[in-house]
């Protein structure tokens, strides 16, 4: 079987496997852009892997006034956890401690999903008595009197049961440097792609990782057949001359856009081809048992 | 498909009853059917024929010509579809309506969207009292949906008006929003005396500073309003060409009821 390269990178033909999740949008606005993606920041903060902090989430785009349901500034975030009272507890907290405190705020609905969660319809306790609901164009929002002036928050945001979580790809260099670089100007590429996040630090994880360990209770440790230090081990999948191998994960509201993301991003990765440092290409999975959705490789590079 | 269409052939003798004239009612009817039915108000029998000339077939759109004040119940109990109307119209133009579209081109009578739950209706002219009001025999006013009078609004718009929004680019009546127990009054050329009479939980926006204030309504000062903007944002979406900003004063009341009602005054 030929080997598939692109720019003289070769892409391992392996699959990245990812699973069902549940996701919502919502729509952040505040006086300025900066404001708005403070309270975006802010929310989606320690919100990278569903094994310990509850959601993935991240910033999908900003949204210049003309888009924005009160023609201000805005922010779309993207939210993503396992089940749906999960998403919602999430949601919740995330939007009341982040988005109601934060200055100058609102928070609207960005999603029309086939099941709706709640927004504004919990938060507005917080105005003991003085909140008032507004409708306007079939659409209910809260004023909630706060001392900032009001926070306005939409009732419901919708949500999908369709959304995709863990897609992936693995990028194998000769230098820490070139892996970082390469990443990174994927990370870029793939933040223009609508419906997905890559929620980790900078959309770059250096610890990706594996279920289980030889510890009891913990649940997930570090992926050491991917990991440079102990390539001597049998189970190391790196070639001699890997010196680092950073992973990109994404989270989308659909496989579709799990799956251009990746084909935006492999691209990306492979523009400055095998002479800037990077060798493989490849992604993670656990066999096939951990979800139901597999991304292959060779049909993402196309 | 063209519109249904009902041309008036003359100023009737009597007022007519076009209440059956609603998509749901006329869905499966004919031509002769449709003239058949029966829109008198007094002993007199008249049917659609005798008033009108009918054509065109589609049901979901209907269009009414060159009717007058004697003609009521325009897209009453509406639930969908959408009806145009080039002239005036009576009473209780959609009345109790759930859905659909009603514009009229023209003026309108009394009770305009009385006791309506959704939906929208546009007179480009003046409208008579209780607009958005209560219908004979329902205890709240409008419910839901969304008027805009191109005009000047009679008394008692928005009487015990629960929710939706009313836009009047004229100037209202005396006790705009009386009783209100929620929904959105949009004041644009200020309204007469007692506005805001009752009001529990609704909102009265002013453009201008009201001539006559109610006593028991207690200043809040000036403020910045993101529901200003949401509205603002909205209505231009609706084609309306509308500057409401974000600051204003804001007057609570009427502290004589619950008090949790509103009076925004523009900056």
């Amino acid at each position: 079987m030929p080997e598939l390269k692109v720019k003289g990178v070769t892409i391992v033909e392996t699959f990245a496997e990812a699973f069902p999740m549940v996701g919502t949008r919502v729509i952040i606005t505040a006086p300025t852009a900066e404001w708005a993606m403070i309270s975006a920041r802010t929310m989606t903060g320690f919100a990278t892997s569903v094994i310990a902090c509850g959601a993935e989430g991240g910033i999908e785009r900003t949204l210049s006034k003309s888009e924005t349901p009160d023609g201000r500034p805005g922010v779309a975030v993207l939210l993503f956890t396992m089940d749906a009272n999960m998403l919602q507890t999430q949601l919740r907290n995330r939007v009341g401690q982040c988005v109601l405190t934060s200055p100058g705020s609102a928070c609207y609905a960005g999603l029309k999903g086939e099941k709706s969660l709640k927004l504004g319809s919990s938060l507005r306790f917080f105005g003991d008595g003085w909140q008032m609901s507004k409708v306007i164009g079939g659409r209910r929002y809260w004023r909630i009197p706060v001392m900032g002036g009001e926070f306005v928050c939409e009732e419901k945001t919708g949500m999908t049961t369709k959304a995709v979580g863990g897609g992936n790809l693995l990028v194998v260099g000769k230098s820490h440097k070139a892996v970082l670089a390469a990443c990174t100007r994927a990370v870029k590429a793939m933040a223009d792609v609508p419906d997905v996040i890559t929620p980790f630090p900078g959309g770059i994880v250096r610890s990706g990782s594996k279920v289980g360990s030889k510890y009891a209770g913990q649940i997930a440790s570090t992926n050491h057949a991917y990991a440079p230090g102990l390539k001597w081990h049998a189970d190391s999948e790196l070639p001699p001359s890997a010196e680092a191998v950073l992973e990109i994960v994404i989270d989308g509201l659909t496989a579709d856009a799990v799956h251009e993301a990746m084909h935006e991003g492999l691209h990306a990765i492979a523009k400055g081809g095998a002479r800037e440092g990077i060798t493989h290409i490849t992604a993670g999975n656990y066999g096939g048992n951990l979800g139901p959705h597999h991304f292959h490789l060779k049909e993402i590079v196309g | 498909m063209s519109a249904l269409s009902f041309e008036l052939k003359g100023r009737p003798e009597q007022r007519l009853d076009l209440s059956s004239l609603v998509p749901s009612r006329l869905d499966g009817l004919n031509r002769k059917q449709i003239e058949a039915l029966s829109v008198a108000t007094t002993r007199e029998t008249l049917t659609v024929g005798d008033a009108f000339k009918v054509k065109g077939r589609d049901v979901q759109n209907l269009h009414f010509v060159g009717t007058d004040d004697r003609c009521d119940k325009i897209g009453a109990k509406l639930a969908g579809g959408e009806i145009v109307v080039d002239g005036d119209v009576g009473m209780l133009l959609g009345a109790q309506m759930k859905r659909g579209k009603i514009a009229v081109d023209g003026s309108a009578g009394v009770s305009v969207g009385a006791s309506m739950s959704g939906g929208e209706i546009s007179v480009r002219r003046d409208v008579g009292d209780q607009a958005g009001g209560v219908a004979f025999g329902d205890t709240f006013g409008m419910k839901g949906g969304f008027i805009s009078i191109g005009g000047d609004a009679g008394s008692l718009l928005g009487e015990r008006l629960r929710r939706g929004l009313i836009v009047v680019g004229g100037k209202a009546g005396d006790y705009a929003g009386g009783r209100m127990v929620a929904g959105t009054l949009l004041l644009r050329g200020g309204a007469g005396r007692y506005a805001g009479y009752g009001n529990r939980r609704g909102s009265l926006i002013f453009a201008d500073k009201p001539r006559h204030l109610m006593p028991t309504y207690v200043d809040s000062g000036v403020m910045e309003f993101d529901y200003l903007r949401l509205l603002e944002t909205w209505l231009r979406e609706q084609g309306m060409r509308i500057r409401l900003g974000g600051r204003a004063r804001r007057l609570m009341g009427d502290m004589a009821v619950l008090g949790k009602g509103e009076m925004l005054i523009l900056e």
